[in-house]
């Protein structure tokens, strides 16, 4: 019997102490001593890991399949660097219009695409994602092109950004939270399930889809905005629609839809193609085959797979 | 006579060469059960998608009592009290039944608790205990039925528009469903019920409107419209007559 445990709030409340409890575990790996390269690259997968929560909040939750997200990350990154670069502003009027930004673009995509659904909504937000890039890879005279901008950090220390990160995502992940368990939280999900059956309920779409995409691209512009601090430099590869594919096989194989599932996703595709690095460059087709798998077989991702042991192990025994 | 709740002035539909809807007035007395009856293809449905703000109409009006609604939005509608069950059942299939209804009464401004009283006296009221926590994607066609309808009245609408609701539905639940309704006529509740169920629609409806070729071809007391030769030579042809 399936029972309770069903309910959305209930899942959603499992799923937040999970995401907790992973935060704590990974709060402790610094005391193994790790080497900066290493903490690097965690920091780095925590920068994937806040942009595919922005996303599955997009995808995920309201189901508009945007595939923009890295696009947004590299705006967020460019408006602290651009306000710096030309303005000589700090990061403390950077990157809170980082996010404004990000968020102004967000709802001016997301009033384009509005009408828009499957395979047009993700074919629209690909193209406005690439005009975005090249735009700014070609504007030589603002944004120095290819080369990239330089960005202040915030702090020279990569135990101080690993910590803010984790602090970033737990935020991130209590925000969304929050939202998700308001009724506006159902609004998004009855939206994913059935737009249309949504609107005949009394649903305002229009309204919590430029929500969703107002909120989502705020994150992903943010997250860039961080990392461009901590690798104090900018450049459109950020934007490069290979990286939203790393974010979308992050999320579908960590499990869309949940909030430790792309937080998973995240740290197990980038630290797994790290490792793969060594192997032979073959992490892209390592990640393809595996998000196929996970697509066709197991739909809930990690999360939901880790749920289902989770349930055997404590809860339908018992019943 | 008593006051309709919903007028329906001339409203015409036309897609491409096809004139869907020609001219269509209806009445629908406030605390009423109007059938809307009529072979496929006769408009019925366009009628509704143009009632629930699917579609607007190319001419004609649509008041709710004295509220010009013609071309409101889906959302703006079901808000002023006009709801919507669907043929193609249309439920959230990734949420649990239960949390279906509550996003249904969240939708209209029901606060928790409210939702949760109502949502759990629908669900007994419509015997969906035993599938109250699954996902509403694994219930079966009439059960996914039961919950549309029961979706359409966590807050009790002005006007409930009922497209096919006992279309391949088990007839435990038709009868679950029709006692509902019953109920509910007895309390002042409003429904326009399109169906092909014929017996259902004389048991239901006091009055009724059959269409063809999307025009009215008869409308008054249900039994004298299924009665008109008119409305038997649409449904069977002209050699039953």
């Amino acid at each position: 019997m399936i029972g309770e445990r069903n309910l959305w709030a209930n899942k959603l409340t499992l799923d937040l102490k999970f995401f907790m409890l992973l935060c704590g575990l990974i709060a402790l790996v610094p005391l193994l001593e790790l080497t900066p390269y290493t903490l690097g690259i965690l920091i780095i997968s925590f920068y994937f890991a806040l942009i595919a929560m922005g996303w599955n909040l997009l995808a995920g939750f309201t189901g508009q399949f945007s595939m923009a997200p890295a696009a947004f990350a590299m705006i967020g990154g460019y408006t602290a660097a651009l306000l710096n670069y030309h303005f000589g502003l700090s990061l403390w009027v950077g990157i809170p219009s980082a996010v404004l930004v990000s968020a102004l673009l967000g709802f001016l995509v997301g009033s384009t695409v509005l009408g828009l659904k499957g395979p047009y909504l993700s074919l629209t937000t690909l193209a406005l994602a690439e005009v975005a890039r090249v735009v700014i890879s070609n504007s030589h005279d603002y944004t120095r092109g290819d080369q990239g901008l330089n960005v202040p950090t915030l702090m020279q220390s990569r135990m101080g950004y690993y910590y803010l990160f984790l602090g970033i995502l737990i935020g991130a992940a209590l925000l969304i939270y929050s939202l998700m368990r308001s009724r506006y939280g159902g609004f998004l999900l009855a939206i994913r399930d059935d737009a249309h059956g949504a609107q005949s309920r009394g649903i305002p779409i229009v309204k919590y889809k430029l929500m969703a995409f107002i909120v989502s691209s705020s994150i992903s512009g943010f997250a860039g905005c961080l990392y461009g601090t901590f690798t104090e430099l900018v450049s459109p590869e950020m934007g490069l629609i290979q990286q939203t594919g790393i974010i979308i096989s992050m999320v579908v194989i960590g499990g869309i839809g949940s909030l430790t599932g792309p937080l998973m996703g995240a740290l197990i595709v980038y630290l797994g193609s790290e490792w793969l690095r060594s192997v032979g460059n073959i992490q892209m087709i390592v990640f393809a085959l595996t998000v196929i798998i996970f697509a066709r077989f197991f739909r809930t991702g990690l999360w939901g797979l880790f749920l289902k042991l989770y349930f055997y192990l404590f809860s339908d025994k018992k019943r | 006579m008593t006051h309709p709740i919903i007028k329906v002035d001339s409203i015409s539909k036309r897609f491409g060469g096809n004139q869907a809807v020609d001219r269509v007035s209806i009445d629908i007395p406030q605390g009423s059960i109007l059938g809307l009856i009529g072979p496929n293809g006769s408009g019925k449905t366009t009628v509704l998608n143009m009632l629930s703000g699917e579609l607007t109409p190319d001419e004609g009006s649509i008041f709710l009592g004295d509220m010009n609604i013609t071309g409101e939005s889906p959302s703006r509608l079901v808000q002023l009290g006009v709801t919507r069950m669907f043929q193609m059942t249309k439920v959230f299939v990734r949420l649990s039944a239960i949390d279906n209804l509550l996003i249904a009464g969240q939708a209209l401004g029901l606060n928790q608790a409210e939702c949760h009283e109502r949502a759990d006296q629908l669900i007994k009221e419509l015997t969906l205990q035993p599938v109250q926590y699954l996902d509403a994607g694994q219930l079966s066609g009439g059960q996914k039925k039961l919950l549309e309808f029961g979706m359409c009245f966590m807050v009790p609408p002005k006007v409930a528009l009922l497209d096919e609701p006992f279309a391949a539905v088990h007839p435990i639940m038709r009868q679950t469903m029709s006692q509902f309704i019953k109920d509910r006529h007895q309390k002042g509740q409003t429904f326009l019920l399109v169906s092909h169920d014929m017996p259902i629609i004389k048991e239901l409806c006091e009055e009724s409107v059959c269409m063809n070729a999307g025009k009215i071809i008869a409308k008054g007391k249900t039994k004298q419209v299924l009665d008109t030769a008119e409305v038997i030579e649409a449904y069977l042809g002209g050699d039953h007559v």
